[in-house]
């Protein structure tokens, strides 16, 4: 990982295209501003890790568990 | 410039041989193929099988039977990304987490899977709205 201080104002340019500029400073929340074409997603990490997580949890689910699905939602109609 | 997808009808799941992952899948950046069966003869509920590893597989219902006021934005670059030309060529799928009854099954409804069924392209869209569940009730 690249460290760098940077104060209120400043900002760091990632790649070509990206730009995150530090907006605010109040007490320990920091406040980003991030400049990227739209063509870049941008996300928390703790979403995309929360995502991630679920899928894993969702990923092939035993045939059992299939099976009493697909019952369950047979007798729903 | 967002646009909204709104669907005029209920779609059922249709079966789709090959579809590409446009984006990877948050958690699954290796699999790029999918194939999408039906697991039931109503067209409710469908399996997403990977092409690329063998054994993989997620639940999936169409968003829309079970959320009709579910409209998730799709971005013009998605809109690019997956050759979308009419909104009803989109399928709004949801990953299902199977528990241990209907009554503890839940979708993901802040990160929806759009397949274009045309050009079979497809991606596990994360949208903005913070109130969405990652894990919410499929039925109520």
């Amino acid at each position: 990982m690249l460290v760098l201080s940077r104060r209120v104002g400043e900002s760091v340019v990632v790649g070509d295209e990206v730009t995150i500029t530090v907006l605010e400073v109040r007490g320990d929340v920091v406040r980003v501003g991030i400049a990227a074409p739209r063509s870049v997603s941008v996300h928390r990490a703790e979403l995309l890790a929360e995502l991630a997580t679920e899928n894993q949890s969702s990923a092939s689910p035993s045939e059992d568990a299939v099976a009493s699905l697909t019952q369950a939602l047979r007798e729903r109609r | 410039m967002m646009r909204a997808v709104v669907m005029d009808e209920a779609p059922t799941l249709q079966e789709l041989p090959v579809i590409e992952m446009a984006r990877p899948m948050p958690g699954f950046p290796e699999d790029q193929r999918f194939a999408l069966v039906h697991l039931d003869d109503a067209g409710v509920l469908g399996a997403l099988r990977s092409l690329d590893h063998e054994g993989l597989q997620f639940l999936v219902v169409p968003a829309v039977q079970f959320f009709p006021s579910y409209a998730p934005e799709i971005e013009d670059d998605l809109v690019a990304e997956l050759g979308i030309v009419s909104a009803d060529d989109v399928l709004v799928l949801l990953i299902v987490h199977a528990g241990e009854s209907l009554a503890s099954t839940t979708v993901n409804l802040r990160a929806p899977l759009v397949v274009n069924t045309i050009t079979r392209r497809a991606a596990q869209v994360i949208l903005e709205d913070g109130s969405l569940a990652v894990a919410a009730p499929l039925v109520a």
